[in-house]
């Protein structure tokens, strides 16, 4: 399918989300959609997918004028939507799931099992999947899951599909997948956009680009033409100075111990210290038990055994407020569905932290919020227009700022930061790495949940590698490899490797 | 006259219009409303009328800010019409036992209380949703009572009557003791939800229970809070109720208050996915579920019929409050 898009504009309220923008696909293409969160990607891919309609633009799909894109008539054109979230119902069958909405009938009416079981297992074949039809949705991993969302794009006629993130879920291994299921569309003339914030992806995966920035059309043109760092440039609008920050060695006083965590199956026996002033990463891959973990530390899941001293205090881990009391703040992983409070504004979602351990006065003072507001806007760097607006109406980045602000307002000696850059975009995942930075230089101890190698590399003094549960190794500064932490984190363990594998010998 | 048209056509100029109206939607339905009556009634825009409306307005919708507060935290309640006829029952018996008005009122303010800490307890620690648990209460409390009257009114002994009816009879400067009295819990009530922590952690869990619970709110406290609270002005309110009627029948009394008290919360402008409203919007949504019976009887429409229109009211502004989220 050749595609063009010319002049698209679309309007919310009095921001213009996508302004003016020219997007044009080839047949038989892989092309990489760029920009920051909020640069437009999803405005212009629901007017695509004729979910929303532009105030102004046109759509032509081989060189023919749609005269009013629609959900329908997008379907019929053979354009297919793969979400970012998972969009499956988990009651249901694999088959039952890729059929929803258009099931095959018998000519009685009733529904043709018999030929619908078929299908799917034709299609899964294709893409190469074991995965039964029969299967319920609920049983498969997440990943699975995902590569069943594409598997039913690909049940009809399809001749565009657009992928939003579809690798976030994935491993390394199922990414490979993806990719090979991807070339082998282009191969029968399929066109595909491909949205992704990973740039050894894109750059191994697709033919062109386009970058948006701010809703405006920056650049388009071939991959093998530019650099990673040219992208980045592009995607950003500033240059940014990616090197490692600077670290120190940590030689504070232990802070923080935590002596045989149990929580009966997620993780077992986990024991670690934490020093003043350091960075401690802790890492692994999807069904580790990290994410329980990090609930752990913070109070808000029951463990079964262990116990965690900050400062010689036992931690009260069965109460939330006893633990933020005590000195311990926390960040959580999904930032839409853990710390954002939608309907409340900028100020109320900067405060609510605050209000819970020192707030002692029985009215709040809006002078108050607004002071703390501004006093956290200089330290994250947050841009806002008007800090009572919905926390919602911000970006990813943003919010995340506000998210983080929330807890540097409790002081706390121990900061938990669960997945803190999920989402965000690389400019403002810049800013939070200096301001983890400047903690640690400040005295604050940090844990850092993260599955990303570039960020820990950035900022962690050490590494701990959790494996089913457990944690497999503890890496220093010095044994810091990705390739260090991907064989511990899918199961080698040290007596296999030896302690061989340094940053030199690689 | 070139500016004032150009700020006109300026997209700017309607988004704030558009932003204003879906911020005080309550008070132009208020207003809207209002002039409708006026038409009918030309007479009707009068401090007498608007006093007296306060006055009818002011029992239920007293229970109407304890519902605003439990959708608001995404919750909701269908017992406030049995708790109020429980207490006012009893409340009956311990004002004929005793004697005592402040007895009883403490009597009644406790026990509704208690009452909705039970609503608060099994929805919380028991874990079960607050439509089924209210339901199940409704139903409960009710039967109580009627039990206990053997299906018979409590009425207040002849010889308290007198006094005690000036609470509700009465004024203070020509104002309605009633009106005054609902006014004063409006404005309370308002300042808590606006001003206080507590206000703050309603909202939050109402908008995201699982942020609010991560944030170190007690999630569970505040919900039985909202309840208690509920309790506590239904207590108020069946106070009130036994000094305006005296006789307080058992299957009848407080019918349909939830039914009142619902639909004030959400012409209200109060979000029933909960999260967004604020109190002077449920205010003004009790006097206009007063206002509309009020029209109704103007425009000679059956009172049978109350209860259609109320139904209709209801989904009407839940469906405008979808398709405004939607845009």
């Amino acid at each position: 399918m050749i595609l063009e898009m010319k002049g698209i504009t679309k309007i919310f309220g009095i921001a213009k989300a996508v302004d003016d923008v020219t997007f044009t696909v080839g047949e038989a293409e892989i092309h990489g959609l760029l920009g920051e969160n909020g640069a437009g990607k999803s405005t212009l891919m629901n007017i695509l997918g004729g979910a929303l309609q532009p105030n102004a633009g046109e759509i032509f799909i081989d060189g023919e004028w749609i005269s009013e894109m629609t959900i329908h008539k997008s379907n019929a054109l053979g354009i297919r939507f793969i979400h970012q979230e998972l969009n499956l119902i988990n009651d249901l069958t694999v088959f039952e799931n890729l059929f929803l909405g258009q099931e095959i009938s018998t000519p009685f009416g009733l529904l043709d099992r018999k030929q619908m079981i078929a299908r799917s297992r034709e299609v899964l074949a294709r893409i190469k999947l074991d995965i039964d039809p029969l299967a319920m949705v609920d049983s498969l991993e997440p990943s699975r899951k995902q590569l069943v969302e594409i598997a039913k794009a690909l049940l009809f006629e399809s001749r565009l599909l657009i992928m939003d993130e579809p690798t976030t879920a994935l491993t390394n291994k199922e990414v490979n997948i993806l990719f090979d299921i991807m070339r082998s569309l282009k191969g029968h003339g399929l066109s595909i956009i491909f949205i992704s914030h990973k740039m050894p992806e894109l750059f191994a995966i697709c033919d062109k680009y386009t970058v948006l920035r701010d809703g405006k059309f920056i650049e388009t043109g071939f991959f093998k033409e530019i650099t990673e760092q040219r992208a980045t440039n592009l995607l950003v609008g500033r240059s940014i100075v990616d090197s490692a920050l600077m670290k120190e060695d940590v030689r504070g006083d232990v802070v923080l111990r935590v002596e045989g965590l149990t929580c009966k199956r997620h993780f077992e026996n986990i024991s670690f210290d934490l020093r003043q002033g350091e960075v401690l990463a802790i890492t692994g891959l999807h069904g580790d038990g990290r994410g329980e973990l990090a609930e752990a530390l913070f109070g808000a899941r029951h463990v079964d055994a262990g116990t965690v001293t900050l400062r010689g205090q036992r931690l009260q881990l069965h109460d939330i407020r006893q633990v933020m009391k005590a000195g311990v703040g926390m960040v959580p992983r999904n930032r839409k569905e853990r710390s954002i409070i939608k309907d409340l504004n900028i100020l109320n979602n900067l405060s609510i932290a605050y209000f819970i351990t020192k707030h002692n006065h029985f009215f709040i003072r809006r002078a108050e919020e607004i002071e703390r507001f501004q006093r956290n806007q200089k330290v994250t760097n947050i841009r806002v227009t008007d800090p009572e607006d919905y926390i919602t109406s911000l970006s990813g980045g943003n919010q995340q700022k506000i998210i983080v602000s929330r807890w540097l307002e409790l002081d706390s000696d121990i900061y938990i930061l669960d997945n803190p850059t999920q989402g965000i975009d690389v400019g403002a995942k810049f800013e939070i790495y200096k301001l983890i930075n400047e903690l640690a230089a400040r005295g604050k101890s940090l844990i850092i949940f993260s599955s990303e190698f570039p960020e820990i590399y950035k900022i962690a003094d050490r590494c701990l590698v959790m494996y089913e549960g457990h944690i497999n190794a503890e890496l220093d500064r010095d044994h810091l490899t990705e390739i260090n932490i991907m064989l511990y984190a899918t199961g080698s363990t040290k007596e296999e490797i030896g302690e061989k594998v340094t940053r030199d010998s690689i | 006259m070139k500016k004032l048209l150009a700020t006109l056509f300026n997209g700017l100029f309607w988004d704030k219009i558009r932003l204003f109206t879906s911020k005080y939607s309550y008070l132009i339905s208020f207003l809207g409303l209002l002039a409708v009556a006026t038409i009918i009634n030309p007479m009707y825009f009068s401090y007498i009328n608007l006093s007296t409306l306060l006055l009818q307005a002011s029992i239920k919708g007293i229970i109407t800010l304890g519902m605003s507060l439990l959708i608001i935290a995404g919750m909701i309640d269908l017992s406030v019409g049995s708790i109020v006829a429980l207490v006012a029952g009893l409340g009956v018996v311990v004002l004929n036992s005793t004697g005592n008005v402040f007895l009883t009122l403490l009597f009644c303010v406790v026990f509704g209380s208690f009452l909705g800490s039970i609503n608060g307890l099994l929805v919380t620690k028991g874990k079960i949703a607050p439509f089924i648990v209210t339901l199940a209460t409704m139903s409960a409390y009710r039967s109580i009572i009627v039990q206990l009257g053997q299906g018979g009114p409590f009425d207040i002994r002849s010889d308290i009557i007198p006094s005690f009816r000036l609470i509700a009879a009465g004024n203070v400067l020509g104002i309605p003791n009633l009106a005054l009295i609902f006014a004063i819990i409006t404005v309370i009530v308002a300042i808590i939800m606006a001003r206080t922590k507590f206000g703050r952690y309603v909202y939050a869990v109402g908008s995201n229970e699982q942020a609010a619970r991560l944030t170190g709110i007690n999630v569970d406290g505040i919900k039985i809070l909202c309840f208690v609270i509920t309790g506590l002005l239904c207590g108020v309110s069946a106070f009130l109720l036994m000094s305006r009627l005296t006789s307080i029948t058992a299957p009848n009394a407080g019918s349909a208050f939830e039914l009142d008290a619902i639909a004030g919360v959400a012409i209200g402008g109060i979000a029933m996915t909960g999260g967004r409203g604020v109190i002077a919007g449920s205010f003004l949504g009790a006097l206009m579920v007063q206002m509309i019976e009020g029209i109704l009887i103007a425009a000679r429409i059956p009172p049978f019929l109350n209860g259609l229109v109320k139904g209709i009211i209801i989904i009407f502004t839940v469906f405008l409050q979808r398709k405004k989220n939607t845009n």
